[in-house]
């Protein structure tokens, strides 16, 4: 146990040490700023796939890891939808899982914000059209916060996650 | 050569009804096979011990406009000489049934269900002749793959719902998780029957995320469909638009330069150590040993760094062409990476040494979740998990393809089949990854990084591509239509495969070690789902 504590010791914070994002902070409606600012101080993300390739999900399970650690910012990951504040969908929805996007919409307790993380949540992406795509999240709930790429950074995450909730406090 | 000929005469000696016909592909050997001999010829190619051939893909073809069959096609790897063996047979008019080897071949399970789902042709004598891919609401009739069913159809509802296997008696009760989990991990349905804890029998229903993706490779061109390619399962972008364009490489018979070939092995390891680097990390972290977790993602971290500053994509997306690389990646930039190697190799074997000493974290890991050599045997297992469970192959070393017939690879292989060995085939595989990185570099030739494709393939024209990517061995079939586009795209991730044998290793553990297990695996839903 003291090995690895004494690694830990060794290799110092590596907090922080990647490339800020470039993107521009992302525009959101007034009332939705007016949601967001419940949360500003902490945020329960319930994950949800609905037919992403995985890469998003990759890039979520690395705002987690000691580079980003998105707990410094209040945000953590819930295990049930009724413990979440927010539902963060990743990929086309797909025919098979359209019901179960709508489920969890509805156990998810209010207020609750819905974020499209990645193109394919936003549009479809390459799936655009198939049979199996039932068109992209805003289709089925509400949505409202987009963050763009295919996919994007977790730099990029952490900052729209970081904007959508400071600008709605600034604005209050 | 001689093995190809000896396993040829074999077979012709056995059976003098089959047909050979031209290879397909390099090493390998395609027969036209009557549809009634099917179970009798792919039963003696998987026993006979001087063959013992792994059915390695099994898929079907819809030949409309060009002729009016379906085909139907067995791929087969023999175990010592790594030869493939195709087996081809054609249903001609209405003809919709087919005999199903599931009976005496395990592995076609899943791929017969496939088959009829996608197609519509009924495997006769399948055990299990339940809905795969198409979930029970999916309208009566709808068969992706036919070429009468349009691509962006909008598909209909109906009542129905999926007869799970029950387990009956006193004090047994059934666990249903998912579709959508607790932590960020894809969406899929696990069902246990447990009587107290452990756990007397899995189900899987997948499928959830089946977006389409063999339908929309037929809307597309041989050239373009690489980024598609890299969307299969986002984890192995560069294992799948390699194989992709390998296969289309081969339909061109377009030659790719050297130093394009070293910098496709060069992508392939480094997808290899981010993805294994993270796994270990998850293993830890499924067992809650949370600072062993903490510093493989940061090292999992450094090399996706990396790779963003290589190629400006963290997935090493938009690296592949058809013809060769996109970028050439500089002398200079090379040195760069083994630099950053060199810093995380030693980083690594650190904490690698400290996890392996650790006696509470080993006493989760070994003895669970064992995968028996046999079973990995029954179900055609590879990859990490076959490795670990003595299934000795590794594309690499078995039919080279990218600079690996120049760079000698060393195949780590484990027999206990447990949690712990799926660590160990990770651990040594990084270590080889490093080094094999470090040779490239001193032996990478000057050169193009591309060549252009000069013609076009004869419609119906078609060939198999394989790549040993980091979950295990990925398949393509790319079948050419008219006017360079696509006519038929099998996909096979390694991850249809070891699904199913999933639902033997976690046999009698306790329910909370079946995400340890499922890690131990890590297997892909959109690779799998399609």
């Amino acid at each position: 146990m003291f090995r690895i504590i004494k690694k830990s010791l060794k290799i110092g914070v590596v907090t922080g040490q990647y490339r800020k994002a470039e993107k521009p902070a992302v525009s959101v409606a007034p009332e939705v700023k007016e949601k967001a600012r419940l949360f500003k101080q902490s945020l329960a993300i319930r994950a949800v796939d609905t037919g992403s390739c995985n890469a998003c999900e990759m890039e979520m399970n690395a705002l987690l890891n000691p580079v980003y650690d998105a707990e410094r910012f209040g945000i953590h990951i819930a295990a049930s939808p009724r413990h979440a504040d927010a539902l963060v969908v990743t990929g086309p929805v797909t025919v098979n899982m359209e019901r179960a996007l709508k489920d969890v919409y509805k156990q998810t307790p209010d207020p609750k914000l819905v974020i499209a993380l990645g193109d394919c949540a936003i549009n479809c992406g390459m799936f655009k059209g198939s049979y199996a795509v039932t068109g992209p999240v805003d289709r089925h709930i509400p949505v409202d916060l987009r963050i763009t790429g295919c996919p994007p950074r977790p730099a990029d995450i952490l900052q729209a996650l970081a904007d959508f909730r400071q600008e709605s406090s600034v604005d209050s | 050569m001689t093995e190809a000929r000896h396993c040829d005469d074999i077979l012709k000696a056995a059976f003098p009804a089959v047909r050979q016909n031209d290879p397909v592909c390099a090493k390998s050997s395609h027969f036209l096979v009557p549809k009634d001999l099917l179970p009798a010829i792919t039963h003696y190619i998987h026993t006979q011990p001087s063959l013992r051939g792994r059915l390695t893909l099994l898929w079907a073809c819809d030949h409309r406009p060009v002729r009016d069959t379906y085909g139907l096609y067995y791929l087969f790897t023999l175990e010592a000489s790594h030869h493939w063996v195709v087996l081809s047979t054609e249903l001609a008019g209405t003809d919709r049934l087919f005999p199903s080897i599931t009976p005496h071949i395990h592995a076609a399970q899943w791929y017969e269900r496939e088959i009829r789902d996608m197609f519509g042709l009924i495997p006769q004598g399948h055990p299990d002749l339940r809905r795969l891919v198409r979930h029970e609401h999916w309208p009566k009739g709808t068969h992706p793959l036919r070429k009468d069913f349009s691509w962006d159809c909008v598909l209909g509802r109906q009542q129905g719902e999926h007869r799970f296997r029950h387990i009956e008696g006193e004090g047994v009760f059934e666990v249903p998780v998912g579709p959508i989990h607790a932590g960020i991990i894809e969406s899929g349905h696990f069902r246990f029957s447990v009587a107290g804890e452990p756990i007397m029998q899995l189900e899987l229903r997948h499928f959830w995320k089946h977006r389409g993706v063999e339908k929309l490779f037929e809307e597309q061109t041989l050239i373009g469909a690489v980024p598609l390619a890299e969307r299969v399962s986002g984890d192995t972008a560069v294992g799948h638009s390699l194989a992709y364009c390998q296969a289309v490489e081969a339909l061109l018979h377009l030659e790719v330069p050297r130093r394009a070939k070293y910098l496709r092995s060069l992508f392939l390891e480094l997808e290899r150590l981010y993805n294994h680097l993270a796994d270990i990390g998850a293993i830890c972290h499924d067992t809650a040993y949370a600072l062993a977790h903490a510093h493989c993602d940061r090292m999992k971290e450094r090399i996706m760094q990396l790779n963003d500053r290589l190629t400006g994509s963290r997935f090493l997306r938009g690296v592949m062409r058809v013809g060769g690389v996109t970028r050439d990646i500089e002398n200079a930039q090379l040195t760069e990476i083994v630099e950053e190697l060199n810093r995380i190799q030693p980083d690594f074997s650190e904490v690698g040494a400290i996890i392996f000493a650790n006696a509470s974290l080993t006493d989760r890991l070994e003895t669970t979740g064992i995968l028996h050599e046999q079973t990995a045997w029954d179900h055609a297992v590879m990859g990490v998990v076959g490795r670990a469970s003595g299934m000795n192959g590794d594309l690499r070393r078995d039919r080279p393809f990218a600079a690996y017939d120049e760079l000698p690879v060393n195949v780590a292989l484990y027999r206990y089949g447990d949690v712990r060995a799926r660590l160990r085939v990770r651990g040594d595989e990084i270590q080889e990854s490093i080094r094999l990185i470090r040779e490239l570099r001193g032996r990478i030739p000057e050169g193009p990084i591309a060549n252009e494709p000069s013609c076009s393939p004869n419609p119906g024209d078609w060939t198999l591509a394989a790549v040993e990517g980091w979950r295990g061995e990925i398949l393509y079939m790319v079948m050419a239509g008219e006017g360079g586009r696509i006519h038929r795209c099998k996909v096979r991730d390694p991850s249809f495969v070891n699904w199913p044998a999933i639902q033997w290793a976690v046999l009698g553990n306790i329910i909370a070690d079946f995400p340890l297990i499922n890690k131990s695996f890590n297997l892909s839903y959109a690779g799998n789902d399609l």
